[in-house]
Parts: structure tokens; C-alpha cells; sequence
């Protein structure tokens, strides 16, 4: 069973948001929920200051915080490694959202459901397929799942994930860039790991001990 | 800037600061959110009164009252347990939460508060309830409960201000003066004032304890790093000053050590332990909501 994971260039982004748009797009996610970000700050002060450009997901960690906290084993981690939400087990304690150090969860309630992309307008025909097409349970924490569906599909295919686009994660898609690769970190033969192992590739913050599975490299 | 602009504004990025723009997310210190704000208000409430009720029961072991056995579990069940299942999202999946004892703080403390129902209502109902064995079950029972709030955030290592060491201690200490105070009341209006009268001391001990806990937890946040800093200078900042000033130095330190000085070596009326328990009430209240707002998570971008 390979374990996916995925490498995020840092030196490549050129932060065109590209990856948060087609998350957006494929889990038709409402207005101010986000399962990808590129976060941009900076250091120093002029003229000796740089922009940085952080893209930033779930990390599907294997010894996530998130699972640990949760009371009902809705958040758990699937043999491929992804860490997945139940909505049937979850209860909506949030327990998940605060221990989780990257705060990469949102809890779905009725004042996100009800948020409108043209405030006042109503709902787009886009946003209310989106609700049949991917519907969430209100009362419960929803997160990036690595494209599961789209994993899973393309596997019944015959494709791989990470080679071939219908079986890759959306944001991996999108980049222009190819910032992103997506892979499985239990082959040792595969381009992630080359890529981890030849850039010294880094996890985020890994003091909380979490064990990223997504790696950073520049 | 249009009318239609600035309402667009304000409801994708709203001023209390949960919708920044998603490229500042996490870049600075971020407060987190779901365990206070809106529903989260829930949460603190109910930990407070888990945790007095269960603080009301232990003292009133040591007494052998039992009206306040029966008021400390009724307010840690009834209380405390309606208002838990009130801040769930589905509250009628409250029961799935007993499902993970092994990892989850939550989880146990669901076991725990189950137990003591109904070890406490055997205990409320026999006749030799107040035996050795089942007091000092109880008693443990009763701490577990009164812990079981800031023990869940404890153990959340994102969050350096809910980590501390001091947390845990204080959290028992305050469960324990609270509830102290509400049976030094009970003792107090029901006539049996030489007991009230008794009680004084411990109030002093409690009181004192509590100060100290207080003191050592800022002492301790502060110096852990620079992310338990930022949730101390939250604490005054423009948002929580009047918070942390009227509530926390206000109601839970100055007003109950005037009261105690007052009533020092034992010199103690109903009105005035009722005024301290006023006092200690909210201002216990305070101190928790100021806790649980500071916390902060550290940035994801490391700047300089």
C-alpha cells in the first residue's frame, strides 16, 4: 500500500494562486474556505528585504495532532496515509481544529453554508450544483483530502497518482510551474523521494512532531 | 468607495479578523478561535461549570453536606454537561464521544463525568455513602472533573499558552476555592455559622493559592517563548484590557483579598462571603475567557 505525499518547490512558486482556485474548484468550496493557500510575507527591511511564498495544505501528517484529539475516531488516518474526515462519526467539538498547528481545517456550520460569492445576490447555479455535487454535513470539520476521489478514480483506471493528471490531486495539476509533486513516499524509487533526498527536503515546523507528509524543497 | 463595495468587503473579510485575506493567513501570531468565539462561548461555560460543581462536591466531602453533594452534581451533569452538548455541532452524536478513551482528553473526560454520575448518585442515595472508600473515590473523581477543562487544552502542543506547566494547577485550585466558597455560602445562610465561621481558613489557604497559581502561569507563559509572550501581551492588549483590569486584577484578586482581610482569623458574615463568592464568580469567569481568547498559534512563515 504506497503512502502519498507531496513536494512543494518552494523556488519555483510563483505564487499565482492557481492551486488554491483549483481546489476551490474541485471541492466547490464556499467563499473563505480554503484547503490551499500560498501565504506571502516578507524579511528584512528595504533595500535588503525578500518576499516569501509559503503554499501551504493539510499535511497529512502520520502522527497527527488532529486525529489524536479527536473523541470519536472521525478523523483518522487510511492505510495510504491521508488523514480523512468521517462525517458520520464527527460530532463537531472542533478538537481536531484546535490542536492542529497549521490550522488547515474549517468547521462546516450555516454561516459558511450560507456565505454567497456575490453577497446579496444569492447563490450562482455553480454554487448550488456545487452543494449537490459535493455536499457537506453542517455541524462538521471538512479539510483538504488529497483529492481522494479523483486518487481513487484514477487508480480503478489503472493510472498512477502523480504521473498521470485524473489520478493526481488537483492543485498538482494546475501549477504552471510543476512546483508541486504529488507521489508515494513509501517507494524509495519514487521522483518525490529522489526529489526530498537530493534538496534536503524540509517538513513544516517539525517541532510539534506531527510528521509531515508534505515536504518543502528550494 | 461604492455602498455594494464596502458591504462585499466586509463580508469576505469581516473586522473581527476570521476572514483575512488568504494570503496573511498564519503569518503573525493567530488567536484561535473556535474554542471561545460565537459557539465557542459554549465551551467556556461549560468547563466552568463542570468545574465548580465538581469543586462544590469535593469540598462539601470534607463537611459531609449533603445538599452540596447534590448541588455540585447537579450543576457538573445538568450544567455542565447541557451546555458540552449545546456547543457540539451534533449534539445528538454526543454519545460517539466515549469511543476514544485512549487518546483523546476529550474522550476520557466523557468516562469520567459518566462514572461520577453515577457513582455520585449511589453515593447521594445510600445511607452510609460518606464512608472512607467512596470519599476518597469521589475525591478523585470529583478532581479529574475539576482538571478535565484545561487538561483537554493542556495537551494541545500548538497552543504554548494552554502547554503551560501551570495550567493544570491552577485549574484544580480554582475549581476547588470556587466551590469551597459556594459551600462556605450554603453553611453560612442555612445558620450553621460557626462552621462558615471554620472555613475561613481554608478560604485564606485557597485564596493565596490561587493568586500564586495565577502569577506563576503569566510568569511561566511569558518566558516560554516568543509565542506565549505574544498571548500574554494579548491579554492586555486594547482588545482584553478592560477584561483582564475590571475582571481578573478587579474581581478575581482585589476584591476577594480586601474581603478576606476583612474577614481574616474567622470573622466572617453571610454578606460579605456572599460578596467574595460574587466576586470570585466572575472573576474566575474572566480569568478562564482570557485564557482561552489569548492563545495563539505560531505563524507558518518565519520572519525576522
Amino acid at each position: 500500500m504506497p503512502r502519498w505525499g507531496m513536494v512543494i518547490d518552494v523556488k519555483r512558486c510563483i505564487a499565482c494562486w492557481g492551486c488554491s482556485i483549483a481546489c476551490k474548484e474541485e471541492h466547490f468550496l464556499p467563499p473563505n474556505v480554503f484547503w490551499n493557500r500560498v501565504l506571502i510575507g516578507e524579511r528584512g527591511k528595504f533595500p535588503s528585504s525578500s518576499k516569501l511564498i509559503l503554499p501551504i495544505l493539510c499535511n497529512h501528517c502520520s502522527d497527527a495532532a488532529c486525529v489524536e484529539a479527536c473523541p470519536t475516531g472521525a478523523t483518522y488516518i487510511r492505510e495510504d496515509g491521508i488523514v480523512a474526515v468521517d462525517d458520520e462519526k464527527c460530532v463537531g467539538c472542533r478538537a481536531c481544529l484546535v490542536s492542529c498547528p497549521y490550522q488547515q481545517r474549517t468547521y462546516y456550520d450555516n454561516e459558511v453554508k450560507d456565505r454567497e460569492y456575490f453577497p446579496g445576490q444569492g447563490k450562482t447555479e455553480l454554487e448550488l450544483i456545487g452543494e449537490k455535487l459535493y455536499p457537506f454535513k453542517l455541524g462538521t470539520v471538512i479539510k483538504c483530502n488529497f483529492c481522494t476521489e479523483r486518487l481513487e478514480d484514477g487508480m480503478k483506471k489503472g493510472l498512477e497518482p502523480g504521473v498521470d493528471e485524473d489520478a493526481s490531486p488537483a492543485c498538482v495539476n494546475i501549477c504552471p510551474v510543476s512546483a508541486r509533486v504529488f507521489g508515494d513516499l513509501d517507494d524509495p524509487n519514487s521522483k518525490i523521494n529522489r526529489l526530498i533526498m537530493e534538496h534536503k527536503g524540509k517538513q513544516l515546523r517539525p517541532e510539534f512532531g506531527t510528521e509531515p507528509a508534505v515536504y518543502y524543497i528550494d | 468607495m461604492s455602498n455594494d463595495n464596502h458591504e462585499l468587503i466586509q463580508t469576505m473579510f469581516p473586522p473581527d479578523g476570521s476572514g483575512v485575506k488568504p494570503y496573511e493567513w498564519m503569518i503573525n501570531p493567530t488567536r484561535q478561535r473556535q474554542w471561545i468565539d460565537k459557539q465557542g462561548l459554549f465551551l467556556w461555560l461549560a468547563f466552568f461549570f463542570s468545574e465548580i460543581g465538581a469543586g462544590l462536591y469535593f469540598v462539601s466531602l470534607f463537611y459531609e453536606y449533603k445538599l452540596g453533594l447534590v448541588l455540585g452534581w447537579l450543576i457538573t451533569l445538568i450544567l455542565g454537561g447541557l451546555i458540552h452538548v449545546a456547543y457540539l455541532g451534533n449534539p445528538f452524536r454526543a454519545w460517539r464521544m466515549i469511543m476514544k478513551p485512549n487518546t483523546s482528553e476529550l474522550s476520557r473526560g466523557i468516562w469520567i463525568i459518566g462514572i461520577f454520575a453515577a457513582l455520585g448518585l449511589l453515593q447521594m442515595v445510600t445511607s452510609g455513602g460518606f464512608n472512607m472508600v467512596f470519599n476518597v473515590i469521589m475525591g478523585i473523581l470529583c478532581l479529574l472533573i475539576i482538571s478535565h477543562g484545561f487538561a483537554t487544552m493542556n495537551v494541545i502542543r500548538a497552543l504554548p499558552a494552554w502547554s503551560s506547566t501551570m495550567v493544570l494547577p491552577f485549574s484544580i485550585i480554582s475549581g476547588v476555592w470556587v466551590g469551597q466558597q459556594v459551600l462556605q455560602f450554603m453553611l453560612a445562610v442555612s445558620g450553621a455559622t460557626a462552621l462558615a465561621s471554620g472555613m475561613e481558613v481554608w478560604a485564606e489557604i485557597f485564596f493565596f493559592a490561587y493568586f500564586l497559581c495565577l502569577v506563576l502561569y503569566v510568569w511561566g507563559t511569558w518566558h516560554a517563548n516568543e509565542i506565549g509572550q505574544a498571548s500574554i501581551k494579548m491579554m492586555v492588549s486594547e482588545e482584553l484590557k478592560k477584561i483582564t483590569l475590571i475582571g481578573v486584577v478587579g474581581l478575581a484578586i482585589v476584591l476577594p483579598l480586601i474581603l478576606t482581610l476583612i474577614m481574616w482569623g474567622g470573622d466572617t458574615n453571610a454578606f460579605l462571603i456572599f460578596l467574595r463568592l460574587a466576586a470570585i464568580f466572575a472573576g474566575d469567569l474572566a480569568v478562564r475567557y482570557i485564557i482561552m481568547k489569548s492563545a495563539v498559534y505560531k505563524p507558518l512563515l518565519e520572519r525576522n
